[in-house]
């Protein structure tokens, strides 16, 4: 696979970082913000694209920077949000560094499954054990994470792997596996 | 554009205005902290008056400095009821089922809303009062004792100047991009759930990959002109902080260590 500059995923992950910032703005508008989850889209797709450093940066900027300028999320539920979001860039950057089945989809859907999972385990434990320590029960955990969210997971599992794909075959980021006919192209 | 940003930049001439970026992003952490320390009357009369002189000194109308607070009423209001409602103490006034309402439970509400409240009206004066840029400035400033740790700070600052720069053509692309789709009877604006959640496909995968065709164009230009890294690059202006923007810094610690002593 080819690799891409340090410039080009420097820019990439700048620009998943604004989508932070405009998405959530899009799904408000049309009612399905808190649903949805379009926060949670470019991060992973940065941390699939670029790698784990830069999914973990935009992880901690894209909710940070949003709150900043527009106040939402608001700061008190930043830090959980910032914790959750960095797991999901981190943990499904190194999967997919790690992961090579030879088939471009199941690489994606592996990292990103186990970058989810690791997410919300880890944002539960530290809600439980910092942010929200004595309110927070596994109750809560399951009603906020599994029950409220799963639209958005929905959406997360059918979206992510589609635009990293899309991006692929648009020739904008180098193909995982290319043909021998693109390599000669290349 | 029916996407307006919520909470934008206002061009002014204020003593605010004017001040230092790193200086009004330092001083808004340390107001943060007193607002967070803060729990008796004489403490939220500190930073009552505090944000209230500051609004006099950004020079911008009080609607403007409030108005997020106002947007995001219904949530103060539920915050407030559950603390109410679900506040575990002895010395409760009335209960029924799970429901008990205590004074406590009220003090723990109030104390909860105020606070959000006030940490919205001193993030909106933040944001109402410095240019994006030197936002950005500002927070490189507080993210350089990193450099110890040989963390790409300027990486990382320089991603986030770009990633503000591209905002506002990324809002605009997206605008266009859901404005096309309806046309094309995308139904995203549709009561059902399923129908807006397929309506969404035609609409991310166009804005994702219009946005790194951009990202790829400036990515190569970078390059052809010799960008390589962060690191060596040096500044177009790199100004020290002025005695206006050190008074303002001791009077935000003052305001926190009065916090701490009340």
């Amino acid at each position: 696979m080819q690799e891409m500059s340090t410039v080009k995923k420097s820019i990439f992950c700048a620009i998943c970082i604004a989508l932070c910032y405009v998405l959530p703005m899009v799904f408000h508008a049309i009612g399905a913000g808190s649903v949805f989850l379009p926060m949670h889209i470019p991060v992973f797709i940065c941390a699939l694209v670029c790698g784990w450093q830069y999914g973990l940066l935009c992880g901690i900027a894209g909710p940070a920077l949003s709150s900043v300028l527009t106040g939402m999320p608001p700061v008190a539920v930043l830090p959980g949000m910032m914790v959750e979001l960095c797991v999901y860039g981190l943990a499904a950057g190194l999967v997919m560094k790690l992961v090579h089945t030879k088939h471009t989809y199941a690489d994606l859907y592996i990292s990103l499954i186990i970058g989810i999972v690791c997410g919300r385990v880890v944002a539960g434990a530290v809600n439980a054990l910092i942010f929200a320590r004595g309110t927070y029960s596994l109750a809560i955990w399951a009603s906020s994470y599994l029950l409220t969210s799963w639209p958005g997971t929905v959406i997360l599992l059918v979206f992510v792997p589609s635009i990293v794909f899309a991006l692929m075959k648009a020739h904008i980021i180098p193909e995982r596996y290319p043909s021998d006919e693109e390599e000669e192209e290349a | 554009m029916n996407m307006a940003v919520s909470t934008q930049y206002i061009p002014a001439d204020s003593i605010l205005h004017r001040l230092d970026a790193r200086a009004k992003f330092f001083g808004f952490l340390v107001l943060v902290a007193a607002v967070i320390l803060s729990d008796t009357l004489w403490g939220y009369a500190l930073t009552f008056a505090a944000l209230a002189l500051l609004i006099r000194l950004s020079g911008l109308p009080v609607a403007a400095a409030v108005q997020t607070v106002r947007r995001m009423s219904v949530f103060f209001v539920v915050i407030f009821i559950m603390n109410v409602l679900f506040f575990d103490s002895e010395g409760a006034i009335w209960s029924w089922w799970i429901f008990s309402v205590s004074l406590d439970g009220i003090q723990t509400g109030a104390n909860v809303v105020l606070r959000l409240m006030l940490i919205l009206v001193l993030s909106n004066l933040l944001i109402l009062t410095t240019p994006p840029m030197e936002l950005m400035s500002g927070i490189e400033a507080l993210l350089s004792p990193l450099r110890v740790l040989h963390l790409p700070v300027e990486t990382g600052a320089m991603i986030l100047s770009v990633a503000v720069q591209f905002i506002p053509t990324l809002i605009e692309e997206t605008d266009t991009i859901k404005k096309a789709q309806i046309a094309r009877g995308a139904r995203l604006e549709s009561r059902k759930l399923r129908e807006r959640a397929t309506a969404m496909l035609p609409l991310l995968v166009p804005v994702f990959l219009s946005a790194f065709k951009r990202a790829d164009e400036l990515s190569a230009a970078m390059e052809a002109r010799g960008y390589r890294d962060a690191k060596n690059r040096t500044r177009k202006k790199n100004l020290p902080m002025r005695s206006a923007d050190w008074l303002a810094l001791a009077s935000c610690a003052a305001v926190c260590a009065a916090e701490i002593f009340i």
